[in-house]
């Protein structure tokens, strides 16, 4: 198998402001938000990070797309280096997160051409791609609507095109079907599939254990920022579900579930 | 390729919303608007005046531009040779007479160090209103020389040619609200809309987003510091009470063009500094709080530019206060070309910095990505 994703070491760390510290009622400054997490992501294959929320899933994500940058440690993605060549993994990868927004002003057909020549897409194939895609989605009778006049569903659909714009290798989202309702998550975990056989990396983050089942090759459980387990689905649980694992492992690390 | 996207993205933002458009014209609009009211409420009802002014010296040529641009309002001047001071200062001081100009010796032949001293009665309406004309005619005068003037009655004196001698003033002013309302907007509002992160999710180098805001942001604004500057230039001559045509001939085609380049270089400054405070800033509400002292600070320098003929030629290095001075210098119809060019290169060098700064904070997890 083709090592697609290399993470080796990463480690970030926060200042925590004086608010933080007070609501929190702690007198540390800085917190560990991912700690030292190594992994590796194949060629076709869903990569699903599973955690709970604050386990340091979004941070590694944004490592990952070049955001933010590690304290500590290197990732590879298909061969780039996050912190020597930013700008090229920014070209190998697409990133879909709620954090990123699109401007509500635009057209998806504005925004599509927009974000395909920031990619550097040539023309032709851009138009392609677009019929291609709005047409996957049902995009093709909102291209013109403004997209502060979306729906929901829509939106995420939108702003899902607009990532792999420029069909990228390595395909990284956060919580995708957040949000959504059950008619657009599906046409959203449909395509995360589609993807894995044309040959597409994917690396999401997720805390619903159906999806992991679902989609996920392999995944790789984090808690308070540290990788406790990773493996193919079915060697990891055994004879137990994904959920019965996942608290063993939970209980094993932070005691009992409050 | 992404850069011209950028660019374009900026302008299609702006030039498909007509509110967008609006909101920056109609401030030039207003101000032609008011102020051919105001100049129409000062001028509009007045009756024709004879001006009886006492002269002294031989300044032929400058009595007659005097002479000339006086009637241009549709008054008469009525020169009279001065042979007795005290009888012509006695005369202005109980209304018979409007004014005394004493010319220096030779002053149409003087090359440097002439005067012009004015008497007139700042209590009387008629003789402050010769005044005022008098020395707007003087400035425009295309010579180096001095205006002295002395008010024989003390009185509130407001003159109309303080338009004129502010003009620098309200362009920077315009220029900085055009800006302001662009930019903050489209940067600070883009960060916290969080529309800007996902262009820097992609593969467009962080040097190419910066220049793909001031750019096109600096055209835009260019457009509404355009549209004010026409609004004061259209309506100052009604103001003052002359032609359009004489207030325009005060000025060569040369100055025309380095006022032209003096504004050229202050608008991308401006556009720079408000988009890296809004880059910097988290909400929009915060960097329109650092712009507003920013415009006060500028405001405050273009206002000490009025005196910069006095402060020496080390002006020429502080962003917007040389571009002010070097300006109210062209329309006192001085020859500044060295200052301006110097003004002007050293705007744009400026501005390569702050673009570079610009730079610095997109690549800066914390400035751009911090909670």
């Amino acid at each position: 198998m083709e090592e697609i994703v290399r993470a080796e070491g990463l480690k970030k760390t926060f200042t925590l402001s004086k608010k933080q510290q007070r609501i929190e009622r702690t007198a540390e400054t800085r917190r560990i938000a991912v700690d030292k997490l190594s992994f590796s992501a194949y060629r076709g294959e869903i990569y699903g990070l599973l955690g709970p929320n604050g386990a340091g899933k979004t941070t590694t994500l944004r490592m990952l797309s070049t955001l933010i940058r590690p304290d500590e440690g290197d990732a590879f993605l298909c061969g780039h280096s996050i912190m020597k060549e930013p700008q090229r993994v920014r070209d190998v990868i697409g990133f879909m997160t709620s954090e990123l927004k699109l401007e509500g002003f635009f057209t998806p057909d504005y925004l599509f051409d927009f974000f395909g020549a920031m990619h550097g897409v040539e023309k032709a194939t851009l138009a392609a791609r677009k019929r291609e895609l709005f047409s996957r989605f049902g995009i093709d009778k909102f291209s013109e609507v403004q997209v502060k006049n979306l729906s929901t569903g829509m939106l995420q659909k939108v702003s899902l095109v607009i990532s792999i714009v420029h069909d990228p290798e390595v395909v990284i989202f956060d919580e995708p079907t957040n949000g959504l309702d059950v008619i657009t998550a599906k046409v959203v975990t449909d395509f995360l599939e589609e993807l894995r056989q044309m040959g597409k990396s994917i690396i999401l983050s997720t805390h619903i254990f159906s999806l992991v089942e679902k989609l996920c090759d392999r995944v790789g459980i984090i808690i308070d920022g540290r990788m406790i387990a990773e493996g193919e689905l079915k060697e990891l649980c055994g004879e137990l579900s994904l959920e019965d694992r996942f608290f063993n492992i939970y209980r094993s690390v932070k005691g009992d579930v409050q | 390729m992404k850069l011209l996207a950028l660019i374009k993205k900026e302008f299609h933002r702006f030039f498909h919303d007509p509110r967008l458009i609006i909101t920056i014209l109609l401030p030039g609009i207003m101000l032609y608007v008011i102020y051919s009211i105001v100049g129409t409420a000062i001028n509009g009802e007045r009756e024709p005046q004879n001006y009886k002014v006492y002269v002294d010296g031989s300044a032929e040529a400058a009595v007659a531009f005097v002479g000339a641009f006086v009637t241009e309002t549709g008054d008469t001047v009525e020169w009279l040779p001065l042979e007795d001071g005290d009888a012509a200062r006695a005369e202005v001081e109980n209304g018979e007479a409007d004014a005394v100009l004493i010319f220096s010796e030779n002053f149409d032949e003087t090359a440097q160090g002439a005067t012009v001293r004015i008497l007139y009665n700042g209590a009387e309406e008629k003789s402050s209103a010769f005044y005022t004309l008098a020395e707007t005619a003087l400035n425009m005068y295309g010579m180096r020389f001095a205006v002295v003037s002395e008010s024989v009655k003390s009185a509130e004196e407001i003159g109309r040619n303080l338009f004129a001698g502010f003009l620098p003033f309200l362009i920077v002013t315009f220029i900085f609200s055009s800006c302001m309302g662009v930019t903050i907007e489209s940067v600070a509002g883009e960060k916290e809309r969080g529309t800007l992160s996902t262009i820097l999710a992609t593969s467009a180098p962080r040097y190419q987003i910066s220049i793909g805001k001031v750019v096109p942001l600096s055209c835009i604004a260019a457009i509404g510091a355009a549209s004010s500057f026409l609004g004061v230039v259209l309506s100052l001559p009604k103001v003052i009470g002359v032609s359009l045509g004489v207030f325009a001939g005060a000025m060569s085609f040369g100055g025309y063009a380095l006022l032209f380049l003096l504004i050229l270089s202050i608008v991308p400054l401006i556009i720079a500094t408000i988009t890296t405070v809004s880059a910097y800033a988290k909400t929009v509400k915060e960097a329109t709080g650092y712009t507003s002292v920013i415009m006060i600070l500028v405001m405050v320098v273009s206002l000490v530019g009025a005196f910069v003929g006095t402060m020496g030629d080390w002006v020429v290095c502080i962003p917007i206060l040389n571009a002010v001075g070097a300006m109210g210098m062209l329309f006192e119809g001085k020859t500044v070309i060295w200052q301006s060019l110097v003004s002007v290169g050293l705007n744009i060098v400026y501005t390569a910095l702050l673009v570079l700064l610009m730079t610095k904070m997109l690549s800066s997890e914390r400035i751009m990505f911090g909670k």
